[in-house]
Parts: structure tokens; sequence; C-alpha cells
């Protein structure tokens, strides 16, 4: 199959290693992804991002990349993550007022709940018998996925495991999420939205917004805390343990 | 635009000097949005080219994944040999995690208020 899509010649060599070529195949996909999302009533399992990589997983596949060769042909939009990052300075400076008003709650419930996040997760998985690397990368698994991403190369996870953990564990927030808020009776839309954003990090804050501004503040507030906390506690516990 | 994303860019290479230069255990970006974060409160307000540069790259942030993401479809057997466990502790745990966090912080505003 790929030797009928990939003839040797050079110029087509040329362009489909070319960024022009992963770029663009990476933005067509990803609006047709987030078509599907919006057209599906955005159901969780088809979150553009899931959708948009299992598809270009397939292309490149088939046209025969490397998932090196891709990674480093679209590295640009890798690249702005960075200043994505240093970007979430302003919505924790506008919603910075909240902590003020609710500041013991707020400092106790990022503390422990962005440690407990953290510690199931590798509890669970070193119970059952993952490896090192794989308990590393899924220590960031409630963290936004930029921070996650430089936090796992920081401590010897496996980015693109990594990334993966983040957008698992944004999904099981968006589908469970909700649920298990209406069934603990959480009516408050700044618990609502400060819990969702702990441990389910950027869908869970586009979901707050959906429900209000409110939540949707809190969300975003709790986003960047846990993502500031636990970049700054993760590494050093893991340095401690090495 | 252009000034904000100069802002942003700006305060993530003073990140990444600080953190190549006292080796602290940091991301670059992470010390550059705490950076940006401490200038914001002494400044005391966005400006608008900053607002407008951030709230579009935090708009683009599901694109900007896609290419790690991806790598999820390419681990080595070795990672894969783990799919229950990876799968079983995320899910698993980010359930446990909203059940806590939320009776935690109902708990604490109550006192609280």
């Amino acid at each position: 199959m790929s030797d009928l899509l990939s003839p040797s010649s050079a110029w087509y060599n040329d362009f489909i290693y070319s960024p022009l070529f992963a770029i663009s195949l990476t933005l067509i996909c990803f609006q047709l992804s987030q078509q599907l999302y919006l057209r599906s009533q955005r159901f969780a399992l088809l979150h553009p991002t899931i959708v948009c990589a299992a598809v270009i997983a397939l292309l490149i596949k088939l046209l025969g990349i490397s998932y090196q060769q891709y990674f480093e042909s679209s590295y640009i939009l890798t690249l702005l993550l960075g200043p994505t990052t240093v970007a979430l300075a302003i919505p924790l400076y506008q919603n910075a007022k909240y902590i003020r008003q609710l500041f013991a709650p707020i400092a106790i419930t990022l503390v422990f709940g962005a440690s407990f996040a953290a510690l199931s997760a590798v509890g669970l998985a070193y119970a059952m018998g993952a490896s090192n690397e794989t308990l590393l990368s899924l220590s960031t698994k409630s963290l936004t996925t930029p921070i996650a991403m430089n936090v796992s190369e920081l401590i010897g996870g496996h980015t693109a495991l990594a990334a993966g953990g983040v957008m698992v564990t944004a999904v099981t927030g968006l589908c469970f999420g909700p649920l298990i808020l209406r069934w603990l009776r959480i009516h408050d839309d700044r618990i609502w939205g400060f819990c969702l954003g702990i441990t389910a990090h950027g869908t869970a804050t586009v979901l707050a917004f959906e429900r209000n501004s409110k939540a949707g503040a809190f969300a975003s507030l709790a986003l960047c805390l846990t993502g500031s906390f636990s970049a700054i506690v993760i590494p050093i516990v893991v340095s401690c343990l090495k | 635009m252009i000034k904000g994303l100069s802002i942003l860019l700006f305060f993530q290479c003073l990140g990444e000097l600080i953190r190549s230069y006292t080796q602290v255990a940091l991301p670059g970006p992470v010390i550059g949005m705490l950076l940006l974060f401490a200038a914001l409160c002494l400044r005391g307000g966005v400006a608008k080219s900053l607002q407008n540069a951030s709230q579009s790259l935090i708009g683009l942030m599901t694109l900007l994944f896609v290419p790690a993401t991806t790598g999820l479809f390419f681990l080595s057997a070795q990672i894969m040999s783990q799919w229950l466990a990876i799968a079983v502790s995320l899910v698993a745990g980010t359930v446990l995690s909203l059940i806590f966090n939320a009776l935690l912080m109902k708990r604490l505003v109550k006192m609280h208020e």
C-alpha cells in the first residue's frame, strides 16, 4: 500500500517531507475534525485533537512518513506552545481577584487536589506494574498540555505519552465531570469550575465557560494555578526520589 | 498583536535564560509565565496587544498539541505493553480526583462562609 502512494521521484519526496506539507496536512485535518466535533454536539470521544491526531497518524503511515519526520516538519506548531504557556499569565492575572475572595478553600484544594490528581494516577499505574518512564509521564496528566510536555521532558518522561495522558484525562473529565458533580450535589459555580479545572484543565475550562462565566473563570484560575504549582512541585519531588 | 507576541517571547527567553543559568528544576516557559504574572501585578493591568496575542495563542492550543498527541499512535512496544495500566490509572485517577476535589472544596467553602 505504501509503495503505491509513495513513488520514489525526488520532487515527491521533497514535497511530502517539507514543513509546508506537514503543516497544511495538520491544519486541514484539524478543521475537518473540528467540524465533526461540532456536528456531533461536542461528543467527548470525538475531541478534535484526538480525531485529528488519529487521522494524521493513519495518513503519514500510508504515505510512508515516519512520526519523527512529521514531528520535525511540523515543529513550528509545537514551538508555539512555549509562548502559549507564558500567555497563561494573563487569565491567571485576570482571575486572581477570586483568590482573595476565597483564599483558604482555593489554596487548600489546590495543594491537596493537584497532589491527589498526580498521586492517584501514578499510584494506580505503579500497582499495575507500569515502568518508571510511564509513571513519570503520567504524573503530569492533570496539567495543561504545554506545561505537561515541558515538565515531562524535564523529569525524563515520554513527551508523547504525557501529551496523550493529558488528552485522555481531558476526555474523561468531559464525559464524567458534570455527572459526578451533579451526583455529589455541587451547585456552587465556583466549586464546579475549580474542581473541573484542577482535574481536567483546558477542555474543562471550555466546558465551564459553557455553563457560565463565573464557573469558567474559576476553571481557568484552577488550570493556571495547578499548572504553576505542579510544575514547581513535580520536578522537586522527582529529583528527591532519584 | 506583534507587540504582544514579542512580550510573550521576551518572557519565555528570560525564563529559558534563568533556567539554564540557575539550573532550577522548572521549565523555562513556566518561569516566563510566573515572571509575566509578577510584571502584570506590578504594572496593574494588561495591555491590549498582549491581551490579543495571548487570547489568540490560547485559542489555538488544541491545534498546537496535535503533533505531540499524534505520537500516541507511535509509542514503543515497551510502552504499549502497559496500555491497560495506563488507561485504568488515567480514567480511574481522574474520576477519583474529581470526587476528592469536589468533596474537599465543598467542605472548605462551607467552613469559610
